[in-house]
């Protein structure tokens, strides 16, 4: 009971993080055709904003959705100075690579000036604790275990149910055509890039409540993401949800019975298995395109 | 009629390679325009630059009396002045019901979005039967009749078509040419290219021949015009 308690919570708290952090990088691939090697930065930044925002006296609920809106703005700011301007290059994905890789460093650097080596934490979601299954968790845990899938479900709709998010699907498929019914091509793109950062620094936030903050806490999310996205396929974003979830449960199993040291070797070895055997992803299917 | 689009002296190109010297036309004052002429001497470019996709060396563009040169492709969407592209593979993944929302998303279709698929509906009924399947599981007929469909959602004032038969067979061919007359008869003025001279000279009372980046003959109404005359255009001088 114990085990099974224990492996099932684990990986719904994991795959929480997961899920939130490999979305925002799957929409920006799927959008824009770019992969974001700043999105873990974007986590990062996210936590240190909310947390200024709470030293000024806010409480973390309002800190939250605040730090949430600035973080959307960093998103799209970033976009339109380092990803924008390199748009109909050739080689454009590995550009974006070494300009978000290059945002993302300067950005790390600028935290560390700014809020100094300090680790910080910021308050809980809830504060307390509870025992389910004969397992002790806190009720931060629970609740970033219920706001995700809801957060997630909404971006679904959004995408699914929306014109708007109809239009973010489309530009994904075909620029030109985009342009031709009279999309704001260069506007979507900022969106995507836009509601990645808020995701990110959303799961910042929550990892913040629970873990010490360091201007470097972003990159293992970040590779974790990667993964993710590698495992699910980076076509759509349900299956990078199902595979964060997969994955989470996964570590979850392996540090319970082999523990933390052997885990993130037996997670790659199932991911090299993996390519070899469906090299477009699990949840897959051939096509590009949000859904 | 008046005179609805005026290109006028247009430079154009891609990067350093220029492909349109100098050309002028002229749409609107006779009902449809045709543009033929060798493959590869800028046709789909002349209009890629006039929907915006391109931006014009010099020269200049105007549509129903304004200057829309230097406009981006969402405002001359906006202007209602719609381009269905050569060989649009659209959006592959999205349903043909997605398709037609998306061709009205400008704001001056919206309104029209009910009325415009009314129409859709009665000028490709084929379209109907497969509202929610995927472009991509589309033949090669139904796609182009689904770029046309969508351009009709956005509520053309005028409407260019870049080859609409280019790679049909006959049947469907001739299918996609009875919507066009269609199209055509309900009140929208077109700029079409196309290889079939025959269903170019029934559609379009007047013609231009396109030849090395730049207009080289004008047929005008009235100007009687023998398909081998036009033949002898295409092949050589
Ligand atoms: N994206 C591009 N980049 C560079 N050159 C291009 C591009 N598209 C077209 N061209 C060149 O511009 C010239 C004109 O091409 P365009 O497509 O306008 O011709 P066309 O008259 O429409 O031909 P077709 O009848 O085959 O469609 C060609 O030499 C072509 O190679
Ligand atoms: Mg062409």
């Amino acid at each position: 009971m114990g085990a099974f308690a224990e492996i099932m919570f684990g990986g719904l708290f994991q795959g929480s993080l997961y899920a939130m952090m490999a979305v925002g990088l799957a929409l920006v691939w799927t959008t824009i055709g770019v992969f974001n090697f700043a999105h873990g930065v974007f986590m990062m930044l996210g936590a240190y904003v909310a947390w200024q925002f709470v030293s000024l006296g806010l409480p973390i609920a309002v800190a939250l959705p605040v730090a949430v809106v600035v973080m959307a703005g960093v998103g799209w700011i970033l976009q339109a100075s380092v990803v924008r301007p390199l748009i109909g290059r050739p080689n454009i994905v590995l550009v974006v690579v070494i300009t978000t890789l290059a945002a993302g460093s300067l950005i790390e650097n600028g935290v560390l000036t700014l809020w100094g080596p300090r680790s910080k934490q910021l308050p809980s979601l809830l504060e307390g604790n509870t025992v389910i299954g004969g397992v002790g968790v806190s009720l931060h845990q629970i609740a970033i275990i219920i706001i995700t899938p809801l957060i997630l479900a909404a971006l679904w709709a959004f995408l699914n149910h929306t014109r708007l998010g109809l239009a973010l699907r489309a530009v994904a498929q075909n620029e030109d055509a985009s342009q031709l019914v009279g999309l704001n091509v260069t506007a979507l793109y900022g969106l995507a890039f836009a509601i990645a950062a808020s995701l990110a620094g959303l799961a910042g936030i929550f990892m913040g409540g629970y873990r010490f903050m360091t201007p470097v806490m972003g990159s293992d999310p970040l590779l974790k993401a990667l993964i993710v996205v590698v495992f699910g396929g980076i076509s759509s974003i349900s299956g990078p949800i199902f595979a964060a979830y997969l994955i989470g449960f996964f570590e979850a199993a392996c540090s319970y019975y082999f523990g933390l040291y052997w885990t993130p070797a037996l997670l790659f070895a199932v991911l090299i298995l993996m390519l070899m055997v469906r090299p477009e992803g699990i949840f897959a299917n051939q096509s590009r395109g949000l859904a | 009629m008046s005179v609805i689009l005026t290109v006028e002296g247009l430079t154009a190109g891609y990067g350093r390679v220029t492909v349109l010297h100098d050309l002028s036309m002229e749409a609107g004052r006779f009902g449809n325009v045709g543009l033929f002429g060798p493959n590869g001497h800028g046709k789909s470019t002349l209009l890629r630059t006039v929907s915006g996709l391109l931006k014009a060396k010099s020269g200049s563009i105007t549509f129903d009396g304004e200057d829309i040169t230097r406009e981006s492709p969402r405002a001359i969407v906006g202007r209602g002045l719609i381009h269905v592209p050569q060989g649009n593979r659209l959006f592959p993944d999205l349903s043909i019901a997605d398709c037609m929302s998306l061709g009205a998303f400008s704001p001056r279709a919206r309104p029209h979005e009910a009325e415009n698929r009314e129409k859709v509906v009665k000028i490709f009924p084929k379209l109907a039967e497969r509202w929610r399947q995927r472009v991509r599981t589309l033949s090669g007929g139904e796609r182009q009749m689904v770029s046309i469909a969508t351009a009709l959602m956005s509520h053309p004032r005028l409407l260019i078509l870049d080859e609409p038969t280019l790679g049909l067979a006959p049947k469907i061919k001739d299918e996609l040419c009875a919507s066009v007359q269609e199209i055509s008869k309900g009140g929208v003025p077109l700029i079409v290219v196309e290889q079939d001279i025959e269903f170019l000279l029934e559609l379009c009372p007047q013609l231009y021949l396109v030849n090395h980046g730049t207009v080289e003959t004008e047929i005008k109404p009235g100007q009687s015009i023998e398909h081998s005359e036009i033949m002898s255009m295409y092949f050589g001088h």
